[in-house]
């Protein structure tokens, strides 16, 4: 039962962007009826959502929250800096529920407000639709900052997720973070983007929100430049060096002369020597 | 809803999951339903692995069409390796038994002949497409014709300590003979993961499989002709799904990621729609 537990587990946790309904539906086709099922994966389905930054709507409110180590309460309760306000949120059904008002008054809280505010004019400057939050962690001694962005197109059989996360410590300027971009597209296929890059920035003199999300203005901008570039080189070069499009004589094989090939081993270029 | 064939939902799992892992997933699947394991093992393509061929040093690849029980055949020995036990062979003569794959399907002589041919001139395509790697095929017996699967496996140097990159091609057809035509219906998929690392980059990591399948007559007046209709079949096809992944892979991919965040600023490009709207409009009226 447990090593079962830990083999949906995973496959929860590796669910794509917007699919995990899906893959949940797999499974209990696969598994068979099961009344436990849900309940066992509730650990996996916490680490899902807080790994991806799965976002949620408040009951009657109309923005998003984000759910993640950062926003974590304990016992199923998050917050939210923006509104003010902590959720209970349900993993298993993705929704929010009881919600309280979370004023925030520590040390980071005018912080947080200010970045809250510099960080949303960047998002609306470059993300079409994305979700944002500002929290005070680690006994309010730093700043969580993250980014998320989901674009689902099941339709046309491809998803995709941008998430970031930056935490800048007061003590030393120094913003620290992550980018991962997700992207799913399976039309007659299983083609997946997983990509990976850590942030590391200093946040210079002036006011620290305004250099936060310059900082991060800066280092997202530079790394979709960089990734854009990576997918040309890629094609150029590890892609092409596996195969060519065409041989080098440019030409379709004369497959009713193919025997004649192997004599003539100047044809191509290449050393079919055996 | 309520009950989905545990095999379908398999499928759309292994579709679903991270594709590089597609080996990791498909155990994992086995162990929980273990009745899908024959059904699924012979429905779900994996990279392929090489072996040597002890007769002639020659490399070949592995699958479930050339294997029995432990044993591979190798496409130019004709041997397996291990050498099956006497016994266990039975049943696979001159005249050509055929028992599908991971029964060792040995072809009979004439689809052996043909198989030989076969292994030759997608040697030849394989170092003028491939430039390396390793080919083979394998041929059986069907009750109205033949059948057969064309593997081409390649990878990037590992010398690169940046990018890698893994193509393999696994192309199976069915040959039905109708007398001076022969109706081919090919399936092929190609798995082809790719990464690259780097300081400023961080990780990149694309991987995965594309199938696609067709269907053709085409005319046949000699042995020769299957091999030259199904070099063009599997020729056409290649080159069809390098373009589908080139444009997946780095094209499609790429304009995702755009769509998610935007390199310009939105209202910036609001402004400039905005003012090109009245520029045309301004020119219309």
């Amino acid at each position: 039962m447990s090593s079962n537990t830990a083999i949906i587990s995973s496959f929860v946790e590796g669910a794509p962007p917007g699919e995990l309904a899906n893959v949940i539906e797999d499974i209990k086709a696969i598994t068979g009826p099961d009344p436990n099922l849900i309940k066992n994966l509730s650990p996996a389905f916490q680490k899902y959502n807080e790994e991806q930054f799965i976002t949620a709507k408040l009951p009657g409110g109309s923005s998003q929250v984000i759910i993640s180590e950062f926003s974590a309460l304990g016992e199923g309760r998050y917050f939210d800096s923006e509104s003010q306000s902590s959720f209970e949120f349900d993993h298993s059904t993705g929704k929010a529920a009881n919600v309280q008002s979370h004023v925030l008054e520590g040390e980071q809280a005018s912080l947080v407000k200010s970045t809250l505010s510099t960080v949303g004019t960047y998002v609306k400057e470059h993300y079409p639709n994305a979700a944002y939050g500002a929290y005070p962690i680690e006994n309010d001694t730093k700043v969580a900052v993250v980014i998320v962005a989901n674009k689902y197109s099941p339709h046309n059989f491809w998803n995709g997720r941008w998430r970031s996360f930056y935490i800048y410590d007061p003590s030393s300027n120094s913003l620290e973070g992550s980018i991962k971009v997700d992207v799913h597209y399976y039309e007659d296929g299983n083609v997946r983007l997983l990509t990976d890059k850590k942030v590391n920035a200093s946040v210079s003199a002036g006011r620290a929100a305004d250099g936060i999300a310059r900082e991060i203005s800066t280092a997202e901008k530079k790394y979709q430049e960089d990734l854009n570039r990576s997918f040309t080189q890629l094609s150029e070069g590890a892609f092409k060096a596996l195969r060519r499009q065409l041989p080098v004589t440019r030409q379709k094989i004369e497959w009713d002369k193919v025997a004649s090939y192997r004599l003539g081993q100047d044809i191509g270029g290449g050393s079919v020597r055996r | 809803m309520a009950s989905q064939d545990p095999f379908d939902c398999a499928l759309d799992l292994l579709r679903r999951l991270n594709p590089k892992h597609t080996g990791d997933h498909l155990s994992n699947i086995i162990s929980l339903h273990p009745d899908l394991a024959e059904e699924l093992l012979s429905s779900v393509d994996q990279p392929l692995t090489v072996q040597r061929c002890k007769q002639t040093g020659r490399d070949y690849l592995l699958c479930d069409y050339n294997r029995d029980g432990d044993s591979y055949r190798s496409p130019w020995s004709n041997q397996f390796d291990p050498p099956l036990d006497e016994a266990g062979a039975g049943g696979v003569g001159a005249g050509g038994s055929n028992e599908g794959a991971g029964e060792g399907a040995v072809p009979g002589e004439r689809v052996r002949k043909m198989e030989i041919k076969a292994n030759e001139a997608f040697d030849v395509y394989r170092e003028l497409y491939y430039e390396g790697g390793v080919s083979s095929v394998y041929f059986w017996n069907l009750d109205d014709g033949f059948a057969g699967v064309v593997l081409l496996k390649k990878a990037s140097p590992q010398g690169d300590a940046t990018t890698s990159g893994v193509w393999d091609s696994i192309h199976v057809f069915e040959a039905s003979e109708r007398g001076r035509t022969s109706n081919y219906r090919l399936t092929s998929t190609v798995i082809l993961t790719l990464a690259t690392k780097g300081a400023s980059l961080g990780e990149v990591d694309l991987s995965g499989n594309m199938t696609r399948q067709v269907e053709q007559d085409l005319p046949v007046d000699s042995d020769e002709s299957h091999i030259a209709n199904i070099g063009r079949l599997v020729e056409d096809m290649e080159l069809k799904m390098r373009n589908l992944l080139q444009e997946v892979y780095f094209g499609k991919a790429k304009d995702v990621v755009g769509d998610l965040r935007s390199i310009g600023s939105l209202s910036q490009g609001q402004k400039d729609r905005e003012t090109q709207r009245e520029l045309i409009g301004s020119m219309r009226r």
